[in-house]
């Protein structure tokens, strides 16, 4: 393949970081937290240290560098830490909190920091120190008869996934994308969402412990009962549900959280319904939806563009090397020859063999009825893409997705954009050709793939685009503020965003909603150390 | 096996897991914990295969084993993250790991199951 890098290459760029790290572009792994002086950020870096020890506490160009590292466009510096800290357990994530508000540190919580498409590691705003909690990474608990977790945020799926393998337990993961070294408190916290029936992360979670900002430890739902058991059984509680207001927000850093796990079912059969054209999507939609409603499909179902697809496994280069975005003509060819059509769309049915050959004729029916040729193993066994949803399908671990961050070249950039809308036909149509518009004006190629949960669907959009090219860097921007401007006005709102979009998006979602975000903001983190910028919350 | 004894087992495994399959003794929540790994290096060939063999020989980055690739390249590229390639923190791979995962990296032979670029 021509797009690998040649040893020489690599040596030669690996030599440049190894050696000039503080010289390169990527110098400015560190910014000063704003209004703080030299002297006194090294007070709070000596008492950082006395609370984690000299080795975790990053302050430094070279140490530093591995928290700046982005997919993003980031042309003006506005994204960069100020170093890192990372704690053991909670006494010191409170001792660190206490730190931060005596010196007014902004302080941004990581669990793995790999928010792939929408800042990594990176701050909403350049000079806050990250809280790096990757090192809590204990497993706390795991009932085999009820199926439920209570893990630390260091903990990634792929040590859920071999604790299950080496435990013999009866339980599947859900994986978001890059599974393998992802945190389960990330993801969810994020509400991010996978693909088996216990898809929708944050819909499964109970029960978390927040340290709040005055180093208050807060057990939700049931976990303050005394000699209780039910903190990850019941999620809701008694009085108000708290947990929502510590997800995709800076009002506390969550050091534990409870997940329930799906029970392995003894069938599963996943499906690829192929459509041969960009308008069918409309209808896909339409024959989705119900079965979604009734559950007659328990997974979240995937609506995968050809060019999303196609951009995991195949470099951009080796399909166009003309001006502008590539034609659909050539996108369908290509699909054609991997076996795919231009929308994809991946379910599966889980159960016993009788509930399976009961239910697939029904929704077979539903899919041929709109023109879509639906296929399994039987046809696509060994097809890449059809095994990478596959695998995905049943809580599998792959990284295939990182590929497309390399679609324009090794130097590689994607910003992700995620709206949602009504599970309804015209609601895609309209946002595919509102996006191919806009994308293709600023000279991008539109990679998307659709996921209905359950009424709702997301749209996930991954603007590919070189990072080592300013100039597209910036098109890169413009077109991702454009796009959630159009969206906007069209009603359409991104369900997550960037850490360079966030305000953007957050004012689409009201004064209102901002007001008492601040207000809570304002009553539980006065000092606004935790994560200013988040969400759009100040 | 009673749950209540099977909860214990799990978590005890999980601690063994943790360290790569090299740390027996005793867990509780207490608040001194810390990654296991700190204490007791995870060895080449795991760290390998849950986070560098996912892309690297599987289509998606380029093949580094049977490369001879400088240890000191490898390491300051997994702290940087090359190009598409997300950067690795010592909260991930401590820098004792990192060491023998560049050195095993370097002096691997080429694995005939990996492909792609």
């Amino acid at each position: 393949m021509s797009n690998g890098f040649s040893r020489r290459e690599v040596m030669a760029i690996g030599g440049a970081v190894a050696s000039t790290a503080a010289l390169t572009p990527m110098a400015r792994a560190r910014m000063m937290p704003q209004d703080m002086d030299r002297d006194v950020f090294a007070a709070v870096v000596r008492e950082l240290r006395a609370i984690v020890g000299d080795d975790w506490v990053f302050a430094d160009e070279a140490s530093t560098l591995s928290y700046r590292k982005s997919g993003i466009p980031d042309l003006r510096g506005e994204h960069v830490p100020s170093g890192a800290v990372a704690p053991a357990n909670v006494e010191q994530v409170q001792a660190i909190l206490a730190v931060a508000n005596r010196y007014r540190l902004p302080l941004w919580p990581i669990s793995t920091g790999k928010n792939m498409g929408y800042g990594m590691a990176t701050p909403a705003s350049s000079g806050q120190m990250i809280l790096d909690l990757k090192r809590m990474n204990r497993i706390l608990d795991f009932d085999a008869e009820l199926g439920t977790i209570l893990v630390e945020p260091g903990v990634t799926y792929q040590q859920i996934h071999d604790y299950i393998e080496d435990n013999d337990l009866p339980y599947w993961i859900d994986v978001p994308t890059v599974g393998p070294i992802v945190s389960m408190v990330g993801n969810t916290l994020e509400r991010g969402v996978g693909y088996t029936p216990y898809g929708d992360h944050f819909f499964m979670q109970c029960g978390m412990e927040v340290v709040l900002a005055d180093g208050t430890v807060l057990k939700t739902g049931m976990g303050s009962i005394e000699n209780g058991n039910t903190w990850q059984a019941f999620k809701w509680g008694y009085g108000p549900y708290l947990d929502g207001i510590f997800t995709q927000s800076n009002f506390g850093v969550v050091t534990k959280l409870g997940m329930w796990m799906m029970p392995r079912p003894p069938a599963y059969k996943p499906f690829m319904v192929r459509s041969a054209e960009v308008s069918d999507i409309a209808a896909i939609t339409d024959a989705v939806r119900p079965f979604r409603m009734n559950n007659l499909i328990p997974n979240a179902v995937m609506m995968m563009g050809a060019l999303y697809q196609l951009s995991m496994f195949n470099r951009r280069a080796d399909i166009w090397q003309e001006e502008g975005p590539i034609p659909e003509e050539v996108i369908k060819t290509l699909a054609r020859q991997n076996e795919l059509g231009m929308w994809n769309t991946f379910f599966a049915l889980y159960g016993t063999d009788e509930t399976i050959a009961a239910t697939e004729p029904i929704i077979r029916g539903a899919f041929e009825a709109i023109g879509g040729e639906v296929l399994t193993d039987a046809e696509l066994n060994g097809n890449p893409y059809f095994e990478h949803n596959k695998a995905l399908m049943r809580g599998g671990l792959t990284l295939e997705e990182k590929g497309l961050v390399r679609w324009w070249g090794r130097s590689g950039g994607a910003i992700a954009f995620a709206p949602v809308a009504p599970a309804k036909g015209g609601e895609t149509q309209g946002q595919t050709e509102l996006a191919i518009e806009v994308m293709n004006k600023w000279g991008f190629d539109y990679a998307p793939a659709y996921v209905v949960g359950s009424r709702e669907l997301h749209h996930i959009i991954f603007l590919m685009f070189d990072k080592g090219d300013d100039e597209q860097s910036a098109k890169a921007e413009q077109c991702m503020n454009e796009m959630i401007t159009r969206f906007g006005e069209r009603g359409w709102a991104a369900y997550r965003s960037s850490v360079s979009t966030m305000d953007l998006v957050a004012d689409q979602y009201g004064a209102a909603n901002r007001e008492v975000n601040a207000r809570l903001k304002q009553a539980l983190d006065p000092n606004h150390i935790i994560a200013p910028g988040k969400q759009g919350i100040a | 096996m009673h749950a209540r004894q099977r909860r214990w087992t799990a978590l005890t495994l999980g601690l063994v897991l943790l360290a790569g399959g090299g740390l027996a003794g005793s867990l509780s929540n207490s608040a001194s914990a810390q990654a296991t790994y700190e204490i007791e290096p995870r060895a080449p060939e795991y760290l390998y295969a849950r986070t560098c063999g996912y892309c690297h020989g599987h289509n998606i980055a380029p093949i580094i084993r049977g490369r001879n690739l400088p240890p000191a390249v490898i390491s300051s590229i997994v702290r940087s993250g090359m190009g598409a390639m997300p950067a690795f923190k010592p909260t991930e791979i401590t820098d004792t790991e990192l060491e023998a995962l560049s050195e095993w990296i370097s002096q691997s032979e080429a694995d005939p199951e990996e492909h792609g670029q």
